[in-house]
């Protein structure tokens, strides 16, 4: 080892020179045995790095919106169209479609799917998730089924909840206001060696919109409360175990909107009222095999119970047995007829086929011999729907710049309804993904990936989709991304069997107490999926300096084999003959001006052009948001927001929301008071007609106390 | 593998071993006559023993040599001659026991150990230098990795409380403002919560209480869902998942030695960090973090220049 005439000491110096490599069995450096915790499995994308757009709603701005409701909260996301069907039923869909069934997004509670299990939609309003408890909310904006599954046709909405390990103490929260807003948060986080926990328990009240169309007061109020449980063990080093419970119970009005078929029938119900139930319980099993490789297991099991019980009042003859025959055979021929059934009482049934008329006139006859009367009955129109799903998720770091993620998932679709299904009907889907993320370079960043999915009522199909990213530094990029999407239609629409069984006929319909409504329709059961072909151009960039992230994208989207036939019991004819196109451009800016201040926009332009114009309504042309949040120290908070779409389902939306709080110490605990008002701009409905609101302004107060 | 690299560049080898005889024969001149240098530690470990052998490579005409705690008579028995180096923190209790005794190096520990064992005072017999990083030093790394950040998030605990002053101290000229938070109970991660809400960056200071490896993962994970860097406390943190940390390792130690041996321990300072410095980064945390990456000794020299021209 000694070299010529070199003292051993000098050339140790040199060697100390010239080799600064860190030894393994260094004296000096650290021995301490710590889990590489950050690893190329679990770090993340930047937002340069995403193949696609993105829109995080954190939770200073979840807070600073003062919102009660996430789909209010998704006002802030740019081409988010968000409306309300009535004040306890948000409509919220990504550029467009149909405004009273919005059925094209996924939307996620920490990887749990919670679109219904047989009819697609989202009851906002019963996830059974408290805003308190939600960390941030992770839009993607654009079809994403390769990583999200079905129904990821427009977009998805990831809601993320706090780490139990985040949400230690006790927080008790209470708010009230206006339109009699009520609603009360309580949660106690706790951690131990190797785990934690969070309980929380929340309500929801309000009255909803006050007058419908006619001035008259709106049944839309609701009344809610959930429990939610979140646990996290530590099993070791390499395995994590985290499950959550969660429910919910409560009320949501719904008017009486039954309007009888037949002539000078008076008698009415007053409500269609639901009682709305949510259950979910899911377990995640996390194994980190190695830095560079993981994998989980999640498994969810989730139940929606919707009781909706309520009286309605129609002619006896709607019962008739020889009228649900004739609709059997022509339903415009009995619709006609039942509508205009006076002017035949004389002249006998309309012209028809032979056994058309004949049964006509025994209806005709049924009639002129009393069955004219009222009769009032039970209708049940409740579901119940369970989904249980089962996820396997791989993480693969095959080296510093290559990463492939796949998976497989096994789902199980369950929906029961008397009225709807006829009884109980099932589906299971299976589901194989994978995508690979490249780094070919510093700059060139490649991402393309696969779906296939195969579900037994509809059938199978393959998704693709490819993405490029050129980083122009690491907080710089421009992208261009191809994907295409699917959304197989749901159990409602495919394989809807809709019969009304009333029951507690007063007084008895042909002797019976209980009748079936001669009304009576089926889904088509051989619909196929929609397909989606989305093209997105897009410049993400952060400039550090000025602490200003900004994004652009343009986009153009086309929707095929899509079913547009609005959901209703008289002749409903789902067919995948429709189709939709949508372009534009979309912009958000997220500005930290200084430490004090934050100022937001976004702004989002679609052009929306359909071939049945029911899709065409939730698409407001010029939609966005502003807002400007403020610390102004000594614990004093504000933050204005101004929301606007130019017409959503035909009119305008302009709203100012204006949320001041101010932070005590006392002593070890924090008291945060707040006070929200919101401001309409605008004189119009809100999406829908019958959803007036007396003032145009709303203020609500809250005060929140943590220890 | 060190030799075999000059053996590959024979004449740039031949010229620096020509500087190196020369500057060695000047060293040899002004030097103290050889020493006796005699190394502690309750244990001789591999890395301990790979120690003493580069430190007797490094002064061949001194007498280098480990002797085990145990076997070690009391301090004030030893001959004042003798340099004594202590490899731990219970040869340093041994240490301690005798006011008398030759003059000691104290290597590998913490301000906070020392702090610890020592309270405010300091034995004028001892010479402690620190490994943990220098507080300032991490402040100036936080100011060349973040030039964004400004307000720099401290957890502490009873143990670490003392550095909150000369770390606001060592803050102030860089324009930094200090969050500091103190954080008794690990199982309560409120206190984390609170002040990665009002910081740009962590930065962890050497206190075992607070980063060990049971709270690595809930600092990790926390402060990067919030997309905030830890800096510090150690390399080991950075394997783990932190941003970067300076730090000194055995070179750096051996040449810091050599000098303070070739001085009269009279000239010892009483306390000191190491002015030879490396900086670790993790590169996919901050590629991550959308952070430009960072070649660690580009950053390290950088660093290093700013510290001799302040």
């Amino acid at each position: 080892m000694f070299v010529g005439s070199l003292p051993p000491r000098s050339s140790l110096l040199l060697a100390l020179l010239v080799c600064p490599a860190v030894q393994a069995d260094d004296l000096f450096l650290d021995s301490e045995a710590l889990p590489q915790v950050l690893t190329a499995t679990r770090l993340k994308q930047t937002p340069a790095q995403v193949p696609g757009s993105m829109t995080v709603l954190d939770t200073e701005l979840i807070n600073a919106s003062g919102a009660r409701d996430i789909s209010e909260l998704l006002r802030l996301v740019p081409g988010m169209m968000v409306g309300n069907i009535s004040g306890n039923q948000a409509a919220v869909n990504y550029h467009g479609t149909n405004a009273s069934t919005a059925r094209r997004m996924q939307v996620l509670i920490d990887g749990r799917s919670v679109y219904r299990a047989g009819l697609a939609t989202v009851d906002w309003s019963d996830i059974p998730v408290a805003m308190e408890d939600i960390e941030r909310v992770e839009v993607f904006r654009g079809p994403n089924t390769v990583s999200y599954g079905a129904n990821a046709l427009m977009a998805v909405v990831n809601i993320i909840t706090r780490h139990p390990a985040d949400s230690h103490g006790t927080r008790l929260k209470y708010t009230r206001g206006q339109r009699g807003i009520n609603d009360f948060y309580a949660s106690q986080g706790t951690g131990w060696n190797g785990g934690d926990l969070r309980l929380s328990l929340s309500g929801q009240e309000d009255d909803g919109f006050d007058s419908d169309r006619n001035g008259a007061d709106y049944r839309d109020s609701r009344r809610l409360n959930r429990l939610s449980l979140a646990v996290s063990h530590t099993l070791n080093d390499e395995q994590s175990l985290d499950w959550q419970i969660n429910a919910k119970d409560g009320t949501n009005q719904r008017p009486y909107t039954y309007q009888p078929v037949f002539s000078g029938i008076t008698a009415a119900g007053n409500n269609s009222d639901v009682v709305a139930k949510d259950y979910a319980g899911s377990m995640r099993w996390n194994l980190d095999l190695n830095p560079q490789h993981s994998l989980y297991i999640q498994g969810s099991a989730q139940h929606w119970d919707r009781q909706q019980t309520w009286r309605a009042c129609d002619a006896e003859v709607s019962f008739s047995p020889e009228l649900a025959q004739l609709w059997q055979l022509n339903p415009n021929y009995t619709e006609r007829l039942a509508r205009n059934i006076t002017r035949f009482t004389g002249p006998g049934a309309a012209p028809g086929t032979p056994q058309e008329m004949a049964l006509a006139n025994q209806v005709l006859e049924q009639w002129r011999n009393g069955a004219s009367r009222t009769v009032c009955g039970d209708i049940d129109q409740s579901a119940r729907e369970s989904r249980y799903d089962l996820e396997l998720q791989d993480t693969l770091s095959l080296s510093d710049s290559l990463r492939l993620v796949s998976g497989l998932n096994y789902r199980y679709d369950r929906a029961n309804s008397e009225t709807y299904f006829n009884g109980t009907l099932d589906d299971t889907t299976w589901r194989a993904f994978g995508q690979l993320e490249w780094r070919a370079s510093e700059h060139w960043l490649l991402q393309g990936g696969a779906m296939f999915e195969d579900t037994r009522l509809i059938g199978s199909s393959l998704t693709p989709r490819f993405a490029v990213n050129y980083l122009i530094n690491p907080r710089h990029s421009v992208r261009a991304v191809y994907s295409e999407a699917i959304r197989s239609p749901d159990m409602f629409e495919n394989n809807v069997n809709w019969s009304y069984q009333v029951s507690h006929l007063r007084p008895s319909a042909y002797g019976q107490s209980s009748a079936r409504y001669f009304v009576k329709t089926r889904g088509p059961g051989d619909l196929d999926q929609e397909h989606i072909r989305s093209r997105e151009l897009g410049y993400n960039g952060y400039f550090a300096e000025l602490g200003l992230a900004l994004d652009v994208k343009v986009f153009h989207d086309e929707i095929t084999g899509m079913i547009s036939e609005p959901l209703r019991n008289n002749q409903y004819i789902a067919s995948n003959a429709n189709s939709s196109r949508f372009r534009g451009t979309e912009t958000q800016l997220d500005w930290r001006v200084s430490r004090a201040d934050r100022l937001r926009f976004t702004y989002a332009f679609v052009d929306a052009e359909a071939s049945n114009p029911l899709d065409q309504q939730f698409s407001a042309r010029n939609s966005g948001s502003a807002g400007w949040l403020r610390d102004w120290g000594h614990g004093w908070n504000s933050a204005l927001f101004y929301y606007g779409d130019n017409a959503l389902n035909g009119y305008r939306f302009e709203r100012v929301d204006t949320r001041i709080a101010k932070r005590i110490a006392l002593g070890k605990a924090q008291l945060q008071l707040a006070g929200v008002l919101q401001q309409r701009l605008d004189h119009e409905p809100s999406t829908f007609i019958d959803n007036n609101y007396d003032e145009r302004r709303v203020m609500y107060v809250s005060a929140e106390l943590e220890f | 593998m060190r030799y075999g690299r000059s053996r590959k560049t024979p004449t740039l080898s031949h010229w620096l071993a020509g500087l190196c005889l020369f500057v060695g024969a000047w060293l040899h001149g002004v030097a103290v006559q050889a020493a006796d240098i005699l190394l502690t530690g309750a244990e001789e470990s591999p890395g301990v023993q790979a120690f003493v052998q580069a430190l007797s490579e490094l002064r061949p005409t001194d007498t280098v040599r480990f002797q085990p705690l145990a076997s070690l008579p009391a301090p004030g028995k030893l001959p004042t001659s003798l340099r004594l180096i202590l490899l731990d923190l219970p040869s340093l209790d041994w240490r301690l026991q005798d006011a008398q005794g030759p003059a000691t190096l104290v290597l590998r520990i913490s301000r906070l150990q020392a702090r610890q064992r020592l309270g405010t005072s300091q034995p004028a017999h001892l010479s402690l230098l620190w490994s943990d990083p220098p507080l300032s030093r991490q402040l100036q790394l936080i100011r060349h990795m973040l030039p964004q950040a400004r307000r720099v998030g401290v957890l502490f605990g009873e143990h670490s409380e003392f550095l909150l002053q000369e770390l606001n101290l060592a803050a102030r000229p860089l324009d930094l403002q200090i969050v500091s938070q103190r954080w008794d109970n690990i199982h309560d991660s409120r206190p984390l919560q609170a002040v990665l809400k009002n910081s740009d960056v962590l930065l962890g200071l050497d206190d075992p209480d607070l980063y060990n490896p049971k709270t690595a993962k809930n600092l990790l994970l926390s402060s990067y869902s919030r997309q905030i860097a830890l800096v510090g406390p150690n390399v080991a943190f950075v394997r783990a998942g932190s941003l970067a940390s300076t730090y000194s390792d055995q070179n750096d130690w051996l040449r810091l030695l050599d000098q303070l041996l070739d001085q009269s321990p009279a000239s010892w300072p009483r306390a000191l960090y190491p002015a030879r410095f490396k900086v670790s980064s993790n590169a996919q945390v901050a590629r991550s973090l959308g952070i430009e990456p960072a070649d660690d000794v580009s950053v390290a020299t950088t660093l290093i220049e700013g510290e001799r021209r302040p």
